[in-house]
């Protein structure tokens, strides 16, 4: 952004001021892949509020720009109800209820091997998992997550947690309703007594109608604790039909008042864009809702929670 | 359809043209803008769009046009070429040769939809009479073998794999040794998803590469991806000799531009694309053809030539 270096004097700020680095700001975000529309609603918002506003002497009208679009940044990412899903599966323990979480999004963006992250990240807390294959059409979307529980077990031997299995798969194989596989699998954690009940479900296209309709009624008859959108942050501009869609889906078949919408959002494959971040700020300004977790590779430890500031930085960097 | 949204736009925009009762620099520039706007909304790559702004007004010098020059259809020939030049790498498709066997690799990000799509492929040349077989060359995402046993199984393709190897590379060795002998005409190799970032990861596909002599690679990528499509399609193809792309789930409401920069970055073509999760949801891609669908426009060859 050098080069923008141009100076006002000790005159308050108008649009036309503004505008040249504001357009370079736009398309910066862009090249970062935040999804165009929302990048220009940004920088409208940016240029709303600087107007008027009297430039500090030693300030360009560049860094200015820049400034401002740094703290909306942030604040989008960070000033966020917090979703505590620790404290949450202990207060649902003391109710003898499982706690339940649906995973969901599109096809291919790493729901199931997210699903076993959070699966881990929840053993090393105590907590006991089921895990419940709602995938029932994807080819080998049982075994995946069968070979997962193998794993996830042979990290936490039920020798080490008093002879309790930590993790176990609830399964019916292919082809049955997912929404009823749900169902059997939270009414047999509860009765074993299981802490959390990871519910994987199939991946969809926003457009497909009957299976989204099939993930409302999922949603809707087993009302779960926590509705996670599980994105990409490969994604470009699809970022914001995908979740604009998901929720209009989830409301529309609901029949419901308060019909339940996505909770917060799972960002996955974080290592594989470098600095550009871009599907963060895109997802979060479509829903309003906070990223719960980052998933940062294909290990069980590759799970991290956002990180509001470094995210912008990267954002705003070059 | 396929990238309809944008195709709507830029026509649009070109039929503004024809609306303009002078044709001068500011219309060019309101023109390009709104095309541009467009293919960013489509995810094309932004270096790529800011070069095609370029290339077109290069074209278009008004200061120097005779004046009896036709303007408008030259910024539409420009404006043409240039969106053809996105799609077209200018390289002829591979096509598998009758009589010997044809070994093909798959490579991409994860969860792009290599194993899917390789099951695909192997079913549409099955479909045309070739002998096809499959080969698992993941051993590292859980239940890969299974995933693309069930596919193989459901659609009659032999397949080859191992629930015990753990080293790929002697995977697709084995396999690809076993099914020349037995006189399979294309044989098709699955592989991991990686990411230029993990060096191992890219390390092991040019090893599985190494020992199978691929006659084609192709790069499977997904319709929805943004702008880092460009710096891993980059990558992808300084690693290993990636000849062709594939686009997949295009039945979503992406528009596709995204994985178009893999074509300029990989400067090879699009030979299919996938439109959904079963195994005939694919089509063959020709890119002329395809241009003047997306823009609705009859004989862009002709307004291109001239
Ligand atoms: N690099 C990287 N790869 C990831 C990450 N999360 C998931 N993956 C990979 O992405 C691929 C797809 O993951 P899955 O978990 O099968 O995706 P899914 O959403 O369940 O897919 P479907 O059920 O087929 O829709 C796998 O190869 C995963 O290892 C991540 O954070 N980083
Ligand atoms: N809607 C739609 N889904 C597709 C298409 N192609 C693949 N998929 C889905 O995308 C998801 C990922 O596909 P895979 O074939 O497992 O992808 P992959 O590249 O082999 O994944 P890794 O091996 O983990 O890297 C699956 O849910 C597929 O069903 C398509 O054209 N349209
Ligand atoms: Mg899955
Ligand atoms: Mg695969």
């Amino acid at each position: 952004l050098s080069g923008l270096k141009g100076l006002v004097g000790a005159k308050s700020l108008t649009e036309e001021d503004i505008k040249p680095a504001l357009n370079k700001m736009r398309d910066h975000l862009i090249a970062k892949n935040v999804a165009a529309e929302i990048a220009e609603r940004l920088c409208e918002s940016v240029s709303t509020r600087l107007q008027g506003k009297v430039l500090g002497t030693f300030n360009t009208v560049a860094s200015t720009v820049k400034n401002a679009l740094n703290d909306s940044c942030v604040q989008l990412l960070s000033h966020k109800r917090r979703v505590d899903i620790l404290r949450d599966c202990l207060e649902a323990r003391q109710q003898k209820r499982p706690y339940v979480v649906t995973f969901c999004g599109v096809n291919g963006v790493g729901k199931s091997t997210n699903l076993a992250k959070v699966a881990f990240w929840l053993i090393e807390n105590g907590f006991r998992v089921l895990i419940a294959a709602c995938d029932t059409f994807r080819a080998g979307a049982v075994e995946q997550l069968r070979t997962h529980c193998r794993k996830l077990n042979a990290l936490h031997p039920s020798d080490t947690h008093n002879g309790q299995k930590m993790v176990e798969l609830y399964e019916k194989g292919y082809g049955r309703d997912a929404a009823g596989i749900a169902m059997e699998a939270v009414n047999y954690a509860r009765d074993v007594r299981m802490d959390v009940v990871l519910v994987d479900t199939a991946g969809r296209m926003q457009d497909n109608e009957p299976l989204m309709r099939a993930l409302a009624k999922l949603i809707k008859v087993n009302q779960p604790d926590l509705v996670l959108f599980v994105g990409e942050a490969l994604v470009g501009n699809e970022a914001v039909d995908q979740l604009t869609k998901f929720n209009q889906a989830l409301a529309d078949h609901s029949n419901m008042e308060t019909p339940r919408l996505i909770d917060g959002i799972l960002l996955t494959k974080f290592d594989t864009i470098d600095d550009q971040v871009g599907a963060a700020i895109s997802m979060t300004y479509t829903t309003g809702q906070p990223i719960v977790f980052v998933g940062t590779g294909q290990t069980y430890t590759d799970l991290k929670n956002l990180n509001a500031k470094a995210v912008v930085q990267s954002l705003l960097r070059g | 359809m396929v990238l309809a949204d944008l195709g709507r736009k830029i026509t649009t925009a070109l039929r503004s043209l024809s609306s303009a009762t002078v044709i001068n620099e500011e219309v060019l520039n309101s023109l390009l803008k709104e095309i541009c706007t467009a293919l960013l909304e489509a995810d094309v790559n932004i270096k790529l769009v800011k070069k095609l702004r370029e290339n077109v007004k290069s074209v278009i010098d008004f200061d120097e046009m005779a004046a009896g020059l036709n303007k408008r259809r030259m910024i539409q020939s420009a404006v043409f070429k240039e969106l053809v030049k996105l799609i077209d790498p200018g390289v002829k498709a591979w096509q598998p040769t009758k009589g010997k066997n044809n070994i093909i690799m798959f490579v991409g990000l994860q969860g792009s939809g290599k194993t899917t799509t390789c099951t695909k492929l192997a079913y549409y040349y099955q479909k045309k009479g070739w002998k096809t077989c499959l080969i698992c060359a993941d051993t590292y995402r859980a239940g890969a073998f299974d995933q693309l046993k069930q596919n193989a199984i459901k659609a009659r393709i032999p397949y080859y794999g191992s629930l015990h190897e753990t080293d790929p590379v002697v995977i697709a060795q084995d396999g690809v040794e076993k099914f020349k002998k037995e006189g399979f005409q294309i044989i098709i190799v699955d592989t991991s998803g990686r990411h230029k970032q993990e060096d191992s990861l890219f390390e092991e596909m040019l090893q599985v590469a190494n020992v199978v002599s691929p006659d084609n690679i192709v790069y499977v990528m997904d319709a929805s991806i943004g702008q880092a499509c460009e710096a891993q399609a980059m990558a992808f193809k300084e690693k290993v000799d990636v000849a062709s792309v594939i686009i997949t789930k295009l039945d979503s409401h992406a528009k596709g531009g995204g994985a178009l920069s893999a074509v300029a970055a990989t400067k090879s073509p699009i030979i299919f694309i996938g439109t959904g999760e079963h195994i005939d949801d694919f089509e063959p891609f020709k890119v002329q053809p395809f241009v003047s669908k997306l823009l609705g426009m009859g004989d862009i060859e002709g307004l291109i030539d001239k």
